[in-house]
């Protein structure tokens, strides 16, 4: 195996335009367990050194999270717990402490499981991915960042950063799995609503996570029947039977989740 | 490729492929408290820390250590001896397997100011699984580890 490590932004780029099927290295969680299971990869080009790829900071009202910072940073941050309540109680649950030690949101973003928690709430709290190549940079909407199972838009590029705007209003997060801890999501909801009404994604509904908008325009127009919610939550979503759980399963525990979400949000 | 790290304070040095374990050169170095527990980061036995950060050995390629300073149990001894009598005198260890990863957690939270209620060190014991079912006397034993 051919393995490169970068040290700044600029060579991760130019290797990358280089090396395009390269797996990239960063908190190695993922990639660990990918090559011991998968067919060799040629190149591996270790960026977890990348400075320009660390950090959290604010300004003009959003947060922007370097794709290097870990899960138990973003947890800690005192600026995302008091700004992206959601988001750090999204981190609070993700995999265990020894994992979030070394897993990153950009890797995270990158692996583009159906059942990636972060990529949910972070589809609902509107962020944006920032990616880089040899030609510069680009931001996409992390909604339309994903195209299908584990398939996302890079395209010779690197997630740098996500751009989160700060959250206001009521909002809603909760994981539904097998056990409490270390847990893959069988469903998971995150909910805001502030300014512009109602957001809401979830994860393991679909092969990416997306906005309910149907749900979203539904709650927006006031109707909170039953009926209505299950009706725009399957039109909404497309859970797959899995082996963790079956589509009706799925779609019961996602609309319970939207009923608590509406009757005990939290504020901020 | 070529590996040089520390491990409990002494330079190591590896020959070996970019795709190779953490836990699998710690262990060829004799560190054993390393244990080869799931393999896919889920029982934290395997557990040690990486510049002053707990981390399971089988999510971590050897790049990732290169310049590194790594710390397993046998480099604790002293700093976790309050917590292993503890451990000893509620009988938090059936076959013994997973001590070593519990061990170090507990220290790693212990040393961090971690709150002494059991629900807190249950939180925080997410990443180790015992398959004995101990989990009551290990949270106990780190309730009481004398400080």
């Amino acid at each position: 195996m051919n393995y490169l490590r970068a040290t700044n932004l600029g060579e991760a780029t130019a290797l990358l335009a280089r090396y395009p099927e390269a797996l990239l290295l960063c908190g190695s969680t993922d990639a660990a367990l990918q090559l011991r299971h998968a067919a060799a990869t040629a190149t591996l080009i270790d960026i977890h050194a990348l400075e320009e790829l660390k950090g959290v900071s604010v300004e003009d009202g959003h947060m922007r999270i370097g794709a290097l910072v870990t899960l138990n940073e973003l947890l800690r941050s005192d600026v995302v717990r008091a700004s992206l309540p959601l988001l750090a109680a999204c981190a609070e649950t993700f995999g265990s402490h020894q994992i979030r030690n070394l897993a990153t949101v950009g890797g995270n973003i990158a692996n583009a499981s159906p059942a990636a928690d972060l990529t949910a709430a972070l589809v609902a709290l509107e962020a944006t991915v920032t990616l880089a190549s040899q030609e510069g940079e680009r931001s996409v909407p992390l909604e339309a960042f994903y195209c299908g199972y584990k398939c996302t838009k890079l395209d010779h590029e690197l997630i740098t950063a996500v751009t989160v705007p700060l959250q206001t209003g009521e909002w809603y997060y909760r994981k539904a799995g097998m056990r409490e801890r270390l847990n893959i999501a069988k469903v998971s909801i995150a909910l805001t609503q502030g300014h512009g009404g109602f957001r809401i994604s979830g994860a393991s509904l679909g092969p990416n996570p997306v906005r309910f908008r149907t749900l979203e325009a539904l709650l927006d127009g006031g109707v909170y029947d039953d009926a209505a919610i299950k009706e725009a939550l399957e039109s909404d979503t497309d859970p797959s039977g899995g082996h963790r759980s079956t589509k009706a399963y799925r779609l019961r525990v996602a609309f319970n989740m939207i009923k608590e979400a509406l009757s005990q949000p939290e504020e901020r | 490729m070529q590996i040089t790290c520390t491990i409990n304070g002494k330079v190591h040095r590896f020959d070996c492929a970019p795709e190779s374990r953490v836990l699998d050169l710690v262990r060829e170095a004799g560190m054993t408290s390393v244990k080869a527990g799931c393999g896919e980061g889920e029982c934290g036995a395997c557990s040690l820390f990486v510049n002053g950060r707990l981390v399971n050995a089988c999510l971590l390629l050897a790049p990732q250590i290169q310049d590194a300073e790594v710390v397993t149990l046998e480099g604790l001894q002293e700093e976790t001896a309050a917590i292993r009598e503890s451990f000893a005198e509620h009988g938090a260890v059936q076959c013994g397997f997973c001590t070593p990863g519990f061990v170090l957690r507990a220290y790693d939270y212990l040393s961090h100011g971690g709150e002494r209620s059991e629900e807190a060190i249950k939180a925080a014991l997410d990443g180790n699984l015992c398959r004995c079912t101990g989990y009551r006397k290990i949270v106990e034993a780190i309730v009481k580890v004398k400080s």
